[in-house]
């Protein structure tokens, strides 16, 4: 099948995005002992785009994003938010800059309610007595209603987490990651347990925070919904970027290509 | 055409039954009072005979809160009654004018016998939280260490200790306040703080309490060490209790401190349960023993009898797993 793209010079130079860099990742790489999970992988992300990263099972994706939430420190390589060099040693120190994540596995705690899932760690409190400060359960009740009812959700907040639908437990990992108004969002497979109406939801959802000048990374296995919500998409294969592209300017086979072969004619 | 609003009543399966369930501790004091009321009518035969009953638990009290800290977020400690018999071991021997006199003031002594707990306690911390030492192998060889070492330093009896050191644990009113405000406190602090539910979290996913910022190394060190503090201060109050630290303080307390854990609601795979519904267990477990005890019955079925009420507990525990799963599948 002809691809649309006749010029790479082009394509790259779409593909470098409009905006401030956001997010700059330089050379990173992460091993886990022996196993080398991301390689020397160098990209931007810019301001208020959607930024998706594709790539096929063990391609690197979520140990590349994990490194930008602070769950992983990286081997070598550098992190810049803002232009300024980072080092996360937690994924309380990437919070604090605003760099919220929705795991793949959701990373709920199934025997605690839906508001407590949403605030731990981060509660409204009132009243301090010397070091401690007491939690104001009702305002963390209220504010919990107030995201999820955002999300279009009819969910209890007292509800315990595992009394949840698959769908349901998702949009509470949304919720949790968007209720302090995160400067990036990373979503690791968000729409993966959903039907078709939830992902629709959180499609809408990623579409109205973009619009709000929020910065996004996507990392799906979902082709369509990929070229329907990303302003780049950057693949990756065996640990490394291969290349970063403008769905408005590429086929979906030269995607594909990528993530199966790491090549754009799949040869 | 119905007048009810069906969609407005409470869902027994988890509005109604679910509670229940996390709340068994009540219903089943109330059933077991009623029992012991029947059969054993002379326990309740005044308000001294239910004052003896809590002040008998008390020891026992400080045990329980101790424990259930700890499976709460997702640990155990094997180790609490040893805990409290070395350090009131060790306490009692510094203040014995008889033994070692190290120390007069039954303040220090005070403070000797929660830090010698606090230590001990947050050793299995370390061991569990920086190691990574499986809990139940921490604390088992701490059980038996623990043990050995409060009998390497005395196998008699420990006697003439301080007054007022002995007071708190002697004086039933002042004793039982204190397990009282010890268990109101330690409630309110888990629920009210953001420590305290991240204790909750860390027991109900380890992983997901890490993705959320929480430092569980750390934390598990505080959580153990918490619960050698509370050992210690169970120490001072079977101390209190008889006055003397015999060389069987502490000794297989713990069987009765996870029964009464466990009875009380709080969940052996961390996550759950309430502070206040432990205290429940102890009373249950109090109010047992003081109806065997007061029924006459000879000390060897004492022991028997209290093994099956901690079978009693794990065979509840089960049902209200059972119970919870069904419910939960039953809604998906």
């Amino acid at each position: 099948m002809a691809t649309t793209d006749t010029d790479p010079g082009a394509t790259d130079d779409a593909a470098d995005g409009t905006g401030d860099v956001k997010v700059r990742m330089d050379a990173i790489t992460k091993h886990f002992g022996r196993v080398v999970a991301t390689e020397d992988v160098s990209l931007t992300i810019r301001d208020g785009e959607i930024f998706a990263l594709v790539g096929d099972n063990g391609a690197g994706k979520s140990t590349l994003m994990n490194v930008l939430s602070g769950v992983y420190r990286p081997t070598s390589g550098q992190l810049y938010y803002e232009d300024r060099p980072v080092s996360f040693a937690n994924p309380s120190d990437a919070r604090e800059r605003g760099i919220e994540t929705v795991y793949q596995d959701l990373e709920l705690m199934d025997d605690l309610d839906v508001a407590t899932n949403v605030f731990m760690h981060r509660f409204p409190t009132r009243l301090s007595v010397g070091p401690l400060s007491l939690i104001d359960w009702d305002r963390t009740y209220e504010r919990a209603a107030q995201v999820l009812d955002d999300l279009g959700q009819e969910i209890d907040p007292k509800t315990e987490v595992a009394f949840l639908s698959g769908g349901q437990r998702q949009l509470v990992a949304i919720a949790r990651a968007i209720t302090f108004d995160p400067e990036v969002l990373i979503l690791d497979e968000p729409t993966s347990a959903l039907s078709f109406a939830g992902s629709e939801l959180v499609h809408e959802t990623m579409e109205r925070l973009s619009e709000e000048g929020h910065t996004q990374v996507i990392i799906s296995h979902d082709i369509a919904e990929v070229f329907r919500l990303a302003d780049r998409i950057g693949v990756m294969y065996r640990g490394g970027l291969v290349d970063v592209v403008d769905p408005a300017t590429t086929a979906r086979d030269t995607v594909e290509s990528l993530i199966r072969t790491g090549a754009r004619d799949g040869v | 055409m119905s007048v009810i609003d069906t969609s407005r009543l409470p869902r027994l399966d988890d509005e109604v039954l679910l509670p229940v369930i996390d709340r068994m501790i009540w219903p089943l004091l109330a059933v077991v009072s009623l029992g012991v009321y029947v059969f054993v009518p002379q326990t309740f035969s005044n308000v001294r005979s239910v004052e003896l009953i809590l002040h008998g638990s008390v020891g026992l009290g400080f045990l329980v809160l101790a424990e259930s800290i700890c499976l709460i977020s997702g640990h155990f400690d094997l180790s609490v009654g040893s805990i409290a018999g070395l350090s009131a071991m060790v306490a009692g021997l510094a203040l014995s004018p008889q033994k070692w006199g190290l120390i007069g003031d039954p303040i220090l002594g005070v403070v000797l016998i929660l830090a010698v707990g606090t230590a001990a306690g947050a050793f299995n911390g370390v061991m569990v939280g920086r190691f990574g030492i499986n809990p139940f192998l921490q604390t088992l060889a701490t059980l038996i260490i623990f043990e050995g070492a409060k009998l390497t330093l005395s196998t008699v009896t420990v006697a003439t200790l301080p007054d007022a050191y002995v007071f708190p644990g002697n004086d039933s009113v002042t004793a039982i306040a204190l397990m009282l405000a010890a268990f109101l406190l330690v409630g309110f602090l888990m629920r009210y703080t953001g420590v305290g539910q991240a204790i909750y979290a860390l027991g109900s996913d380890d992983e997901a309490a890490r993705a959320v910022g929480i430092e569980t190394a750390r934390l598990t060190v505080a959580v153990y060490a918490i619960s050698g503090f509370l050992a210690g201060f169970g120490g001072l109050m079977l101390t209190g209790y008889s006055s003397v630290v015999p060389p069987d303080i502490g000794s297989g307390l713990v069987f009765q401190a996870f029964a009464a854990s466990v009875i009380g609601g709080i969940s052996l795979f961390g996550g759950r349960g309430k502070i206040t519904g432990a205290l429940g267990g102890v009373a249950l477990l109090g109010l047992i023993q003081a109806a065997l005890v007061i029924s006459g019955t000879p000390p060897e079925q004492i022991q028997l009898l209290n093994g099956l009420v901690l079978f009693v507990a794990i065979l509840l525990y089960n049902t209200q797993t059972r119970l919870r799963s069904r419910i939960l599948s039953t809604e998906a």
